[in-house]
């Protein structure tokens, strides 16, 4: 019999460009906060897990969890770095839930970070390329967001998605995220700003063609954390209320697009929804909230349809009527998602996990607080969809 | 014209046809396949224009696309036509095997489409 896991502790640095900081300060930072917001004072942890997806290409750092260990004084603990592209995140909180499940540990940090503003804008594209196929896709020049262009004009072909759908999720991202201090992008933007006007066209170049520049997440620095334990001795350590990993899932697809039956059909997003709320016993209906990632504008859209929040061709009118706003049926992204607070790729992951605690113990403003949130979701999608990883996260009263 | 170099592999058990290599069928987990080579006109599945490159192009852009070949291999490639107006989705195109990239200023061979 498993046990239940709680997280006790979560805390994140702010995204956006950080000179200042190495990868091993960002993460050291993050998980100090973690540590403090559970409570922990000096007490050790059993092990760690640090997700991180390209510190070797990008830093010439390998070996990244001994590292931090030794940066936090945390030996003789477990240290493991995971790395599954950008849900490396997800990834390491599900191995961490796993081992706590198991009874095998009862305390495991778990902290994600990236460090991509040091180089130079070739290099981080051609970093976040190396996920594609070596031999079928990356001697081509494809990019993730190039993928995200071919996957938005067959949705708009299959399913009527608009151009206007996708500015209402920019739209909505970056008014959430100027609300986030953990945010890399505070600018609110319009519509008449990035699609209506003559200056758009210079505001909100095309990026990938139909996708342009603000469908786009930047590329970030950053890192955030959090603290795993058993859920019967999370009442022990704080005095915070504990949210339990109420269940997870974790499914794959092919490597490349083209090998897909149906490009359109997000298979791994499904499935690891679906995993999750088995787990946890509950549907989409019951979610109050959802943290996706939106890399870019479509994937919003696109995975709240194959999670099972909306039926497909749905999730786009949905975001029009509001739906996804505060206030509506199902709030998605109300931290800003990837969009406005940042893709620190190993550290995605774990920063919606992070912002769905602040949801779930109700620590935030009236102006991004869902109202009595029990219940939330969180959706990390690796490479175009190949690995997804996700939660569903409950409140314990 | 330099020959398309390019092979996919049909499984001997159940006939789907694979690109790039796999050591298990997709469909049926066969680890029998047939080597064949791409053949005929292309269709057009899927493509898009991109402007922020990575390492290793020495252009301003460039359009790539998906397409399916009339043996059924899919591929990827990038494609020569001058304006993103003159594509559409399911269109026929003519597939070459030509440079794609540089690398250490060796020219990189793969598909392209035009």
């Amino acid at each position: 019999m498993m046990r239940q896991v709680a997280i006790i502790g979560a805390g994140m640095i702010p995204f956006g460009r950080r000179d200042e900081d190495t990868l091993l300060d960002m993460l050291a930072y993050a998980s100090l906060k973690a540590l403090d917001d559970a409570g922990m004072g000096d007490k050790g942890v059993d092990a760690v897990y640090v997700a991180n997806m390209g510190a070797g290409i990008l830093q010439h750092q390998t070996s990244v969890a001994s590292a931090l260990v030794d940066r936090l004084s945390l030996m003789p603990a477990a240290a493991d770095a995971i790395e599954n592209g950008p849900a490396s995140g997800a990834s390491a909180i599900k191995n961490g839930v796993l081992a706590v499940a198991s009874g095998y540990y009862d305390y495991v940090l778990v902290a994600g970070g990236e460090k991509m503003r040091e180089v130079v804008g070739w290099k981080a594209t051609d970093f976040v390329c190396t996920m594609t196929h070596p031999e079928a896709e990356y001697p081509y020049g494809v990019t993730l967001p190039g993928m995200a262009g071919m996957f938005t004009r067959l949705y708009m072909e299959q399913y009527g998605l608009t151009r206007e759908q996708l500015i209402a999720v920019a739209i909505k991202n970056q008014k959430m995220g100027s609300l986030n201090p953990n945010a890399h992008v505070e600018m609110i933007i319009t519509k008449e700003g990035i699609a209506d006007s003559p200056d758009s066209v210079v505001n909100n170049p095309m990026a990938a063609d139909p996708l342009h520049l603000y469908d786009m997440c930047p590329v970030s620095d950053g890192a955030a954390a959090v603290i795993l334990c058993p859920l019967e001795l999370a009442k022990k350590v704080t005095k915070k209320t504990p949210v339990v990993v109420a269940g997870f899932g974790q499914a794959t697809d092919t490597h490349t697009l083209q090998e897909r039956e149906d490009p359109t059909d997000l298979k791994a997003v499904t499935l690891a929804s679906r995993q999750a709320f088995e787990m946890a016993k509950l549907t989409p209906k019951d979610v109050d909230f959802a943290e996706l990632h939106d890399a870019f504008t479509i994937l919003e859209i696109a995975e709240s349809e194959h999670a099972g929040f909306f039926k497909k061709g749905a999730g786009g009118k949905a975001v029009e009527k509001g739906e996804t706003s505060l206030g509506g049926k199902l709030p998605i992204n109300m931290s800003g998602g990837l969009k406005a607070r940042g893709h620190p790729v190993g550290a995605t992951g774990v920063a919606q996990v992070v912002d769905s605690v602040f949801q779930l113990r109700h620590e935030l403003g009236k102006d991004r607080q869902v109202k009595g949130a029990k219940i939330g979701f969180t959706l990390n999608f690796g490479g175009f969809g190949n690995n997804v990883v996700a939660f569903v996260l409950t409140r314990a009263e | 014209m330099d020959e398309i170099k390019i092979t996919a592999y049909k499984c001997k058990k159940c006939g789907r046809i694979h690109f790039p290599f796999h050591d298990r069928c997709l469909d049926c987990i066969a680890r029998d396949f047939e080597e064949i080579k791409p053949e005929g006109p292309v269709r057009l599945l899927a493509f898009t224009e991109i402007y922020n490159l990575p390492w290793g192009f020495d252009v301003r852009t460039l359009k790539i696309g998906v397409v399916e070949f009339a043996n059924k291999v899919k591929a990827m490639g990038q494609i020569d036509v001058d304006e993103m107006g003159d594509l559409k989705t399911g269109m026929k195109l003519t597939a070459y095997w030509e440079p794609v990239r540089k690398t250490a200023d060796e020219d990189v061979f793969g598909l392209v489409f035009r």
